[in-house]
């Protein structure tokens, strides 16, 4: 028995030496081919050593171009254009000195006797170099033969191997396959009966209709998402070992909607690179650039900023290139590439391109990291236009209704009471603080303030006295009295000069001196002015633990009274926080919404001025100050406005326009309005207003590309050290190596789109149809998708792969339209049973003498289930969902702290059923049954799954929840759709998990598989036939 | 070559088992050792069999996250408590980078250890009275001193620590072990995973699954993890209402559907499938057989300690790793959490000392009784160590210390490795190494060669690029090997 299997093993060995000389064996009087024979020899024996890589370099002999293997050093000449035995490399890898023998013993590796008779060769025939096929762009070519293109090549390649191709597979085993790999779902039993009659009534255009149809279908998008999701690394948590959530879930969509919109796939990169970068970028443009930001995030307390951020930008450099270059150019970050011709400068040049973001090495603990845009979607952009349209008509009907109303006599001056003292601090009840600072004197006896060596100017205010700016701070208070997680509310009238700095703090106790990377450092509370606009702060670690919301109003004017309000819900949430002007809340947007900490510090707060020693303060007055340990009552912003608001209005330059100081009189005291229509509409106004507002708070955000005003510079870093800085460099491309830079394209992100897109870009198409064809059939044209550089496998059909980029590009980079021609190819349309011989004769397929037969993607295997049983809820796109997973898999592995992220809240109802690419992505710890069935975590990126068959993938499709209920329904649904009796039930079932009809044997197995439960319930017994088929090899597989 | 070689053999040669795509690896090292020279290792890599004798079969893995301090276990400093709340010198930082913890320290003061030492066993190796049960195996075990790890985080340390490379993306180490060497026992993966957490439940810092992931290996080299709680392992169990017959009889009716489909098609996957239903089919006999402690003698729960008879705990592990390694696991990989001590250091220690010392001594005095420990290699340790300044003040009796990596401690036991004095040495301060450093790529390649591998030959292409475990580094530390 070992004996057979020894030669049976060695017989495959011999199969195995691969694709390359397959050809060979028949026609080998034909010349070397450098790319295809001795360019992968050079890289994988020798360039490691004698590379481009300088720093590598032993005996100063390079292989990597002619003129360096042709050099004359020391007498000696590695090669000698046709003369082998004059040729010092030929000597040394022959050599049976181990001192002279190349590679060396010590490498552990060898040439064998094969290999190193094509270089042999190679030499006689006058070592001819020929520059990497991958770095030329692809030719357009005649195809050889009148068939489709495609069919052509593949039938032209089966022809010199003696191979045939394999007859047509039924259109039922067509349609389930083309379903599958289209729309990752099965045919329902009416699409293949639909099918099958119209193949036989209209013929070939029934098979071009069906591919159609799968591909206008919503599902299509779905379905191409979970490999370009692989790619670009999507997750819903940031990774690293606090993982907590992110909300990248809106960027997902974008991928779907284009697929399905089959957006042009120059488009669909350059908007990925670079939408924030075109002119007037929508939207949606911006949403899609968070492909760069799929990389991990660190929030490890105490990393290293600048080592974190470094990373992920290089981890930008990587998913570009793998995903879009097919080149490792990563091992370039450390030292020259070692195989290919990319320098340390040129991945440096890059990197240059994604060193530009406003980011941080430490972040996202709690929430998205920034740069982060609020991204409502398309149906919450239309509910907040009705909203708004809502308002603007009350807000008419109101002008008109307050223009006719009694014109209110202005209120005399507020009734000076209690004002003797200019601030007290009192308990309201138990334990609320409550601070007021009417600012009418300078007195400091008993008060909870005390002054600056110069103290402020009195001047005229809205009540009596106000405060006006003179040097640092107006005033200090004796300490921190609100808290991080309960209610506070901060309210004064403003009145900025004209010399203001565009960034200064009018309440603060925070200091922004000390080592940015020291834990707390700028912890506190603030409210800036920042060009006009109001901005909170409440952070534990700024800027990554921090919350930060800024008010989008008109800006504030110099010279003008002002009545701010901002009240903070206690949740330490951004979406808790709001902003009022003028005793009405404005909109405002989340600029960072991760404070974690629990504690606030109790440093004395300063009104005008951060605590950060000489930084600029505020140049203006204040007045009227209160400092509430709690939310406002309801009407109190606006009562306080009100009260000073009227009279204020009397006095010129205020800037309170009368109408609006008229209204919120109206407002203030609606029970002075006769009118009681006109009431009820400012109720009703002000609570739309209040609702439209929280409806804006509660968007969902996601991360997204911006650059600095000031691009950073970019080093050369040795060793790939963030700390270990050489050589500044530009942003810049391997030009030479690849194609040049487009003339007059700008040196950013949007410049390198264009550079990649342009038609005669020898990678970008090759890769992307190359990815495509290997969805289609399992392995690409080009077996390794990742690498497109010399150790990379060279093209099974590199006329086809060269055809097929350049139809790509010339049809616009028509996706769809590209999917549609390998579909209908016969190449695509074959069988995939074949007798064993063709199985040990390419068990990878390469050949393709048949269909391939593939075991089905994790989220298409689980997907499948669903739809089988009728549970499938088919809605698009949305936030991600929390399916059945075991309680158990978080225990002991997730972080301690409770980050969101950290627990499975199963989903309720429909949710429970939604396709798989909607299941929420814990990086560190995927859903078993995506892991079991071979996806990666998404760390980085991958455009390669491994395919495995293990023990724990037969566990999951018996025993994992899902599976089970989906064979309890299914089985519920054989009894209800299948017939009325048992034999008819077999077939419909087994022809709805197949597609085809059993055979007379497989109805026998099926009988048997329902006779021993007959013992149970006939429920029972269904469920048990309906997990039969789920578990079937031809069930799981893509035949 | 026994029979279940044999067996392999023949059920392996029609698939396709040359690309790595079948189930879990019963002799792949045999059959990889008559592949070895064929060029489908050139494209998969090396994988070789044993490439000289090895004095270990299999890896018991006692990982200790969070840091555990080597100034509080292994590594006395009475210079700490001379120079106490001084401040360390700059000679002695060298400009050593520090974590963001303390980077806005106003200083760095010296921060002795309250804990008392004893010099144990024969070769007098100093041991914490923290750890009482470990003082008495002291002559079975090797205290390395002077390890070294370039990462200054959990993550990447940790990552660094089990694949090698501080980046994600690259095998587990005892992925590497399961891809060279494969299974020695059919019922059960050849590499599993038991996590425990501190006693009263502090967690700390998370555990990621990329820890015993296969990286660019095929996937089902990946380890998987057996749990204290629930089912064994993840979907093991049947249903409700499905019984082992019925089981059976679902496997049997689905492997003859999918054999008639064989003959239909051809495809040699097909056989691989029923072969691995079988094999689950096995597993939800053997795993429940292998965690359940029902026939374990009271003595065993007496040696292990009381926590012992409690699923989950650490002590429980232990207990099971010993039942593992009877079995032929080839690598048991245990994780205990909660070693991050950057404040209150001498409240956790006295609590997470207590869960692992007792059980540690005694798997190593199990596995020694009976006739284990030769060919069991075990590592205990963590990440990295802690700094000997405090993070904060330095007190006498509470304090904290950041996380260190310039040098740390951990110990070995059993296959091939000499037991005997502690090896390395530190400064007096129990920053920098001072003697015999070892790296992390240099414990790696030192496990390794005791399990017969030769860490610069255990190899995977990937990306153009033949990756090792330790990737271009890494010396074999001679000086801890029996001879």
């Amino acid at each position: 028995m070992i004996a057979r299997a020894m030669i049976r093993l060695k017989r495959m060995a011999v199969l195995l030496l691969g694709l390359a000389t397959m050809a060979r064996a028949a026609d080998s009087p034909a010349p070397v081919d450098f790319n295809r024979e001795v360019r992968p020899l050079l890289s994988e024996y020798c360039f490691q050593c004698h590379g481009q890589d300088a720093s590598q370099r032993k005996a100063g002999l390079r292989l990597d171009t002619r003129a360096g293997a042709l050099a004359v050093r020391e007498g000696k000449q590695a090669v000698f254009p046709g003369k082998p035995e004059a040729s010092a490399l030929l000597r040394r890898i022959q050599s049976n000195d181990p001192d002279q023998l190349m590679p060396p013993p010590e490498t552990q590796r060898s040439l064998s006797a094969e290999q190193k008779a094509v270089l042999k060769r190679w030499i006689s025939e006058g070592a001819r170099y020929d520059q990497h096929w991958a770095f030329v762009p692809p030719r357009r070519l005649t195809p050889p033969g009148p068939a489709r293109p495609i069919d052509a090549w593949i039938q032209s390649r089966l022809a010199r191997e003696g191979l045939a191709p394999s007859p047509p597979a039924t259109p039922e085993a067509w349609l389930r396959r083309v379903s599958l790999d289209l729309t990752g779902l099965p045919p329902a039993l009416d699409e293949l009966n639909r099918f099958s009659n119209a193949v036989q009534t209209q013929g070939e255009p029934a098979w071009a209709s069906e591919v159609d149809r799968l591909l206008s279908s919503p599902r299509f998008g779905e379905r191409m998402a979970i490999d370009w999701l692989d790619a670009a690394r999507y997750a819903d948590t940031h990774g690293f070992n606090n993982d907590s959530a992110r909300s990248m879930w809106r960027w997902r969509e974008w991928v779907i909607e284009s697929f399905n919109a089959n957006l042009p796939y120059d488009r669909f990169i350059t908007e990925q690179l670079a939408g924030d970068l075109l002119p007037q970028a929508t939207l949606d443009q911006r949403i899609a650039t968070g492909f760069s930001r799929n990389h991990v995030i660190n929030s490890e307390g105490g990393i290293i900023d600048e080592e974190y951020r470094v990373e992920y930008v290089a981890d930008r450099v990587r998913t570009f290139s793998t995903a879009w270059l097919g080149l490792t150019l990563e091992c370039a970050r450390c030292h020259d590439h070692k195989f290919d011709p990319i320098s340390q400068r040129d991945y440096y040049g890059l990197f240059a391109f994604f060193n530009n973001v406003p980011e941080h090495g430490e972040d996202g603990r709690i929430a998205n990291a920034v740069p982060l845009l609020p991204a409502p979607t398309p149906l919450q952009r239309r509910e907040m236009d009705r909203q708004l349209a809502e308002i603007k008509r009350l807000d008419r009907w109101i002008e008109q209704a307050s223009r006719q109303a009694l014109p209110l006599p202005p209120s005399p001056a507020t009734p000076i009471q209690a004002r003797s003292s200019a601030g007290r601090t009192e308990r309201e009840n138990t334990n609320v603080i409550s601070l007021f600072l009417s600012c009418d004197n300078l007195l400091t006896q008993g008060q909870p303030f005390s002054f600056p060596s110069t103290p402020p100017e009195l001047i005229e205010g809205v009540a009596q006295q106000a405060w006006k700016s003179q040097r640092g701070p107006l005033a200090r208070l004796d300490k921190g009295i609100l808290h991080f997680t309960k209610p506070a509310t901060v309210a004064l009238w403003i009145r900025p000069d004209e010399n203001n700095s565009r960034d200064v703090a009018l309440f603060s106790n925070v200091s922004y001196s000390g080592n940015p990377a020291q834990q707390g450092f700028g912890k506190g509370q603030e409210i800036r002015l920042m060009d006009g606009q109001i901005e909170v702060r409440w952070s534990d670690f700024f800027p990554a633990y921090a919350l930060r919301v800024r008010g989008e109003s008109a800006p504030l004017r110099a010279g003008e009274w002002r009545h701010l309000a901002v009240v903070l819900g206690g949740s330490r949430s951004a979406a808790d926080v709001r902003i009022f002007l003028d005793g009405e809340e404005i909109p405002t947007r989340v600029l960072y919404d991760g404070l974690t900490s629990k504690d606030a510090p109790s440093t004395p707060y300063q009104i005008g001025a951060e605590l950060t020693p000489g930084a600029p303060s505020f140049q203006g007055a204040v007045d009227e100050l209160r400092i509430l340990g709690r939310a406002p009552r309801s009407g109190e912003i606006r009562a306080w406005f009100a009260e000073h608001a009227e009279h204020l209005g009397t006095r010129a330059g205020t800037g309170i326009p009368s109408g609006a100081r008229h209204i919120t009189s109206l407002r203030r005291a609606p029970a002075k309005s006769t009118d009681a229509k006109l009431r009820a509409n400012l109720e009703e106004r002000d609570r739309l207003w209040e609702n439209h507002l929280a409806y804006r708070r509660a968007l969902p955000s996601t991360m997204v590309m911006s650059e600095l005003p000031e691009p950073r510079p970019t080093f050369i870093l040795r060793r790939g050290a963030y700390d270990a800085q050489g050589d500044r460099v530009e942003p810049s491309v391997p030009e030479s190596t690849l194609a040049p830079w487009p003339a007059g394209a700008p040196k950013n992100r949007l410049g390198l789109a264009r550079w990649l897109t342009h038609p005669e870009h020898p990678l970008t198409a090759r890769v992307v149809v190359n990815r495509m064809w290997a969805q289609l059939f399992g392995v690409g044209l080009v077996k390794t998708l990742e690498d497109f550089g010399s150790q990379g496998e060279y093209p099974s059909h590199p006329e086809l792969l060269d055809w097929l980029a350049r139809d790509f590009i010339e049809s616009g980079w028509n996706v769809k339209g590209l999917l549609r021609a390998m579909t209908l190819s016969q190449t695509y349309r074959q069988t995939s049973a074949a007798p064993p011989e063709s199985f040990a004769r390419d068990p990878e397929n390469r050949l393709l003498a048949r269909s391939p037969r593939l075991r089905l993607p994790a989220e298409v295997l689980r997907d499948q289930a669903l739809a089988l049983s009728g549970m499938l809820q088919e809605s698009l796109g949305g936030e991600s969902v929390f399916p059945y997973q075991p309680e158990e898999l978080y225990k002991n592995i997730v972080v301690g702290a409770d980050y969101p992220g950290t627990r499975w809240n199963l989903s309720r109802g429909r949710d429970l059923y939604r396709r798989s690419l909607y299941t929420f992505w814990k990086r560190t710890l995927p859903h078993p049954a995506m892991l079991t069935f071979d996806a990666p975590d998404r760390e980085f990126c991958t455009v390669r799954r491994s395919r495995t068959n293990t023990p724990l993938q037969a566990l999951i499709l018996m025993n994992e929840p899902l599976f089970v209920e989906a064979a309890q329904r299914l089985g519920a649904r054989i009894q209800s759709e299948g017939g009325i009796d048992l034999d008819a039930r077999l077939r419909w079932a087994f022809r709805l998990a197949t597609s085809r009809n059993p055979s007379v044997s497989e109805l026998v197995e099926l009988k048997r598989a329902m006779a021993p439960s007959l013992e149970g319930s006939e429920n029972h017994a269904y469920a048990s036939l309906a997990g039969i088929l789920l578990n079937l090899d031809e069930t799981i597989s893509r035949e | 070559m026994n029979s279940s070689h044999c067996l392999r053999f023949e059920s392996v040669s029609s698939r396709r088992e040359f690309f790595g795509r079948a189930g879990l690896g019963l002799g792949a090292a045999a059959l990889a050792s008559l592949l070895a020279p064929s060029p489908a290792q050139a494209t998969s890599g090396s994988r070789p069999t044993s490439h000289f004798l090895p004095r270990a079969k299999r890896v018991i893995s006692l990982f200790q996250s969070g840091g555990p301090s080597h100034l509080e276990l292994f590594d006395p400093k009475p210079l700490l408590k001379e120079r106490f709340n001084e401040d360390l010198p700059d000679s002695v930082r060298r400009g050593q980078r520090i974590t963001g913890m303390v980077a806005g320290q106003a200083r760095f003061a010296l921060q002795p250890s309250k804990y008392s030492f004893q010099r144990c066993g024969e070769h007098g190796t100093w041991i914490s009275d923290l750890l009482p049960h470990t003082q008495r195996i002291a002559d079975d075990l090797r205290v390395v001193r002077s390890m070294r790890t370039e990462a200054i985080n959990h993550d990447p340390a940790i990552t660094f620590f089990q694949t090698g490379s501080q980046q994600p993306g690259r095998p587990s180490f005892g992925s590497w072990i399961d891809y060279g060497l494969g299974s020695l026992n059919e019922n059960l993966p050849a590499f599993l995973v038991l996590i425990s957490v501190a006693s009263d439940n502090k967690a700390g810092q998370g555990l990621l699954a990329r820890l015993w992931g296969s990286g660019f290996l095929p996937s089902r080299h990946q380890g998987v993890q057996l749990r204290g709680a629930g089912e064994p392992v993840l979907y093991l169990e049947n249903p409700d209402g499905v019984t082992r017959p019925h089981r059976r009889a679902m496997i049997d009716r689905v492997a003859a559907l999918n054999r008639l489909r064989w003959r239909e098609t051809g495809d040699p996957e097909i056989e691989t499938r029923i072969a691995q239903y079988e094999m689950a089919y096995r597993m939800q006999a053997s795993v429940p057989e292998v965690m359940n402690l029902d026939g374990e003698p009271e003595s065993t729960f007496k040696l292990y300690g009381e926590d012992s008879r409690k699923p989950g705990t650490f002590a429980r592990n232990c207990v099971l790793a010993r039942r593992l390694a009877e079995r032929g696991v080839r690598f048991i990989q245990l994780y205990h959490r909660d070693w991050d001590h950057h404040g209150g250091l001498t409240e956790r220690m006295p609590v997470i000392t207590r869960d692992v010392d007792q059980p540690s001594a005694a798997l190593v005095s199990d596995l020694k009784q009976r006739g284990l420990l030769d060919d069991t290699l075990v590592i205990w340790g963590g990440e990295f160590g802690r700094t000997p300044y405090a993070q904060g003040e330095a007190k006498a009796d509470h304090y904290g210390r950041d996380h260190h990596g310039k040098a740390f401690s951990l110990w070995l036991a059993g296959g091939g490795i000499q037991s005997g004095p502690a090896y390395g040495e530190t400064d007096d301060f129990g920053f920098n190494v001072a003697s015999d450093p070892v790296e992390i790529h240099d414990l790696q390649a030192t496990l390794l060669h005791c399990l017969g591998l030769d860490h610069t030959r255990l190899t995977f292409r990937f990306q153009g690029r033949q990756y090792r475990l330790t990737d271009v580094h890494g010396h074999i530390v001679r000086g801890l090997l029996r001879t």
